[in-house]
């Protein structure tokens, strides 16, 4: 066995730029992927049955799925309909959408779990459902989407590394594309994995030192 | 003031209502007791339709509520609501749980709101915790609370869904002062509770619930020294 890290400093650049990507993909996705994923929510618990039932079905279909496939038919199914992206747009689109499905079920848990007493309450007011929803509900809600929403980011930044199947750019491609040239995969590949580990260590910790936060000013 | 015609309320398969008439006038107390499961919170939660009744009619007014055409938010701003277990808002201080309704829902002015929610906490002695949360307030307080942001909305008529089952001991006379002193400036009231010394002190009329039907109704007088019904006997048999 011969390890040698000698010729990894000069492709620092590379590194840096696949760190950039991944944090990029990954925030970009987490943000459409909570967007579209309150849409989602609040599809699953309308009333309306046919729109609920949408909810639902994307939910299961993007949760029963893999990833893997999900990327794979927007990058090489769709175009076979015309239907053509660039890579960068691909891994957008494909985690969004993925992210989405788990968001969703973020969400309405976090909405369900408010005490129901609290609508009660609101409507007896005279309040509108969705003057409830908005004044009252979520504003308790969020207490509960945002530390798991925090951890979906997370899962996210190590998940966004199967976007470098389809050539993008990402952190894991620049340890592939290294190997190529140095004919070394062992050390790129060490390397990019302590950086994804150090990189989920500090965002996780940063998480918890938040969500203590929001205990703290917890005034239930 | 409000009319109750053959109220029927099914839950499933469970027949927890089976046909309740009754009316409350102006500036009357009525007081609705009965034993657990009886029915008796399912009576006051169609009357702001929380529950929808299976069958009947309920008129506040003269309006008929329980109709498609009806505006629910309008109707339940004259109907204020006190819960069993307060269902005061967490994350609001004392003064913004009471104001929040007036302002988004008649658009009062913030200022204005708060003139009135002051008022309202001194009437319901809790002046000193106009900032602070729910949380940092004892049981009695909550509930007091619970009934200055009903009134808030100056309804016409106050529903209160055993108020004090939920509260120690200690703090019952508290939160049922607050409602005598309603009482007593005229405030139309429709109470579902266990405190019969309450019931005898404050009801103009007394009505017993029990499996889904009124059983007996009458001032409490009659109710209570000369009950005519064995369930009614029975139920008081058990209880004084």
């Amino acid at each position: 066995m011969n390890l040698d890290f000698s010729s990894m400093p000069q492709y620092t650049q590379l590194f840096i730029n696949g760190i950039i990507m991944t944090i990029e993909l990954t925030l970009i996705s987490v943000a459409i992927g909570a967007v579209l994923g309150l849409i989602v929510a609040l599809m699953k618990m309308s009333s309306v049955k046919v729109i609920s039932f949408i909810g639902s079905a994307y939910v299961e279909i993007i949760r029963g799925t893999p990833l893997l496939v999900q990327i794979l038919i927007i990058y090489n199914g769709l175009p076979q309909f015309g239907i053509k992206f660039p890579g960068f747009v691909v891994g957008i689109i494909a985690l969004s959408m993925n992210s989405a499905g788990y968001v969703a079920e973020i969400i309405r848990s976090g909405i369900q779990a408010v005490d129901p007493g609290q609508m009660e309450a609101s409507r007896s007011l005279g309040m509108s459902h969705s003057m409830a929803m908005r004044y009252v509900i979520i504003p308790q809600a969020i207490k509960n989407i945002l530390p798991a929403l925090g951890n979906e980011f997370v899962v996210m930044l190590k998940e966004s590394s199967i976007v470098s199947v389809i050539g993008f750019a990402d952190l894991t491609r620049q340890a592939e594309i290294i190997s190529s040239v140095t004919y070394r995969a062992f050390e790129p590949l060490i390397i990019i994995a302590a950086i994804y580990f150090i990189m989920t260590l500090v965002f996780s910790r940063l998480l918890s030192k938040f969500e203590r936060r929001l205990r703290s000013g917890d005034t239930r | 003031m409000i009319r109750v015609d053959n109220l029927h309320k099914n839950f499933g398969n469970l027949e927890v209502l089976k046909g309740v008439s009754l009316e409350v006038k102006k500036g009357e107390v009525l007081v609705i007791i009965g034993p657990s499961g009886s029915g008796k919170s399912t009576i006051l939660r169609c009357i702001n339709l929380l529950e929808e009744p299976t069958k009947g009619d309920i008129y506040i007014e003269g309006e008929k509520i329980n109709d498609k055409k009806a505006d629910i938010n309008k109707i339940r701003q004259k109907v204020g609501m006190v819960f069993q277990h307060f269902n005061l808002f967490p994350n609001m201080t004392a003064i913004d749980n009471i104001t929040l309704a007036p302002v988004k829902v008649k658009k009062i002015d913030k200022k204005d709101a708060e003139d009135i929610a002051i008022n309202l906490l001194k009437k319901v002695g809790l002046e000193d915790k106009r900032d602070s949360y729910p949380v940092k307030l004892s049981g009695g307080q909550k509930q007091r609370l619970a009934i200055a942001r009903a009134l808030a909305m100056q309804p016409d008529v106050m529903l209160f869904d055993e108020p004090t089952s939920a509260l120690d001991p200690e703090m019952v006379k508290e939160v049922l002062n607050v409602m005598k002193e309603l009482a007593n400036e005229g405030m139309t009231m429709i109470v579902v509770t266990h405190e019969m010394g309450f019931a005898r002190e404050v009801a103009d009329r007394v009505i017993f619930v029990d499996d889904g039907m009124i059983v007996e109704e009458g001032t409490p007088k009659e109710v209570f020294e000369n009950p005519k019904n064995p369930r009614t006997k029975e139920f008081f048999s058990k209880i004084l």
